[in-house]
């Protein structure tokens, strides 16, 4: 299960597809796609795994769940070495 | 308003050797003391038409010009800076007072001034529309803002753009424009009418002058102006002019590391920057030639790419 980690606002803006992150707990900033983005905001209404993720975000996405949820291993481990998620 | 250039020299010499002259360059004022005689010279004539504070009040930055003292001021002299009392940098050949002023002045604004989010990076307003500028040494950043200087641009700064945290205006503070090198003539041909400090060679950055700014910039110093375009310029003999989109957030990304502040300011330098990105277009530009990049650039003040 993936959460987002504890004083992490999810201070942002967002251009054409394309996102700056302003990460409370490091001070830096990070380029995101609409992803990535789109991830964490998922998990703001609660902790969840891949699987669960994918349902969630399964309506932005041109993909099934199965699909999405493989693909979203390798992202949400990118997100939590930027101390933006954390495994709970 | 009492100017540097109202001051008979005798007086001028007078408050520099003696309690100091207090300086108003945009929002800052700047008690300078020196005792060196082509500083003070130059001082006279590149800052002729900024604004002298009354002395014996509050001065944001306290900087100090002195001759070496002893044998050394006959012997290889040199000019030693001190800033509210400390001296930060070694000491320069004499010759080199003037570039040290400059420079200096720039380093108690990017180092001090953290009331304002402040990029490395020029930027120039017409009709209204703020450009900046942002570039490593090189790319032809000051030579480009000289030669705009000449066709109707206010300069607001050639180094460091003060962007106002609570509302993401650009801050005037006008200075004159360093030039180096090659670029020095380029200019003089390009454009007869400005007014160049004396060229002092061999310092760490080669051969420097300074061109005076505008005196209309500085007589509206005190005017903000929103950001309408960010361009990163790149000087490239031979090349044909391109300006190319460059998405926002990466145009984000890449001011937030010209900043001399962003990790400073934190949330809110993120928060500025965000505002400022809103408002603006960000592209790459490449250029050669000179005359070609004004008329671009002038399209870029009608709101045109």
């Amino acid at each position: 299960m993936w959460r987002l980690t504890p004083g992490q606002a999810l201070v942002c803006r967002e251009w054409d597809g394309e996102a700056v992150l302003y990460n409370d707990l490091s001070g830096s900033t990070h380029l995101l796609d609409g992803a990535a983005l789109d991830v964490l905001f998922a998990l703001r209404d609660g902790p969840a795994d891949a699987a669960q993720l994918a349902i969630r975000l399964a309506h932005g996405f041109d993909t099934d769940g199965g699909d999405l949820a493989a693909a979203l291993g390798d992202m949400l481990s990118a997100l939590a070495g930027l101390d933006l998620i954390e495994s709970c | 308003m009492l100017t540097v250039g109202m001051l008979a020299p005798a007086e001028l010499r007078s408050r520099l050797s003696g309690d100091g002259l207090v300086l108003r360059t945009g929002p800052f004022t700047n008690l300078i003391r020196s005792d060196v005689p082509h500083l003070i010279d130059t001082v006279a004539l590149m800052y002729a038409d900024y604004p002298v504070e009354p002395g014996g009040g509050f001065a944001d930055f306290h900087l100090d010009y002195r001759r070496s003292r002893g044998l050394r001021r006959w012997f290889r002299s040199q000019v030693h800076f001190a800033y509210d009392g400390s001296t930060p940098f070694q000491p320069l050949p004499l010759a080199q007072a003037y570039p040290m002023l400059e420079w200096t002045m720039n380093w108690c604004v990017s180092h001090r001034a953290h009331g304002y989010l402040i990029i490395h990076a020029a930027v120039l307003e017409k009709h209204g529309r703020g450009i900046i500028l942002p570039a490593p040494p090189g790319s032809g950043k000051s030579t480009l803002t000289a030669a705009l200087l000449g066709h109707g641009w206010r300069l607001l700064s050639d180094e460091m753009t003060l962007v106002r945290p609570d509302d993401a205006m650009l801050v005037p503070v006008p200075r004159p424009v360093s030039l180096k090198n090659a670029s020095i003539d380029v200019i003089r041909a390009f454009r007869p009418d400005a007014v160049l400090s004396r060229p002092v060679e061999e310092t760490t950055k080669g051969t420097i002058a300074h061109v005076k700014a505008p005196r209309d910039s500085i007589l509206r110093a005190g005017e903000p102006v929103r950001a309408a375009c960010v361009v990163f310029p790149r000087y490239e003999a031979g090349a044909d002019l391109a300006l190319t989109p460059l998405p926002k957030a990466r145009a984000f990304m890449e001011l937030a590391d010209n900043c001399f502040n962003y990790q400073v300011l934190g949330a809110r330098g993120f928060a500025a920057l965000g505002e400022l990105i809103d408002t603006s277009d960000a592209y790459t530009f490449r250029y050669s030639s000179l005359p070609d990049a004004m008329a671009l650039f002038d399209r870029l003040a009608q709101g045109a790419a």
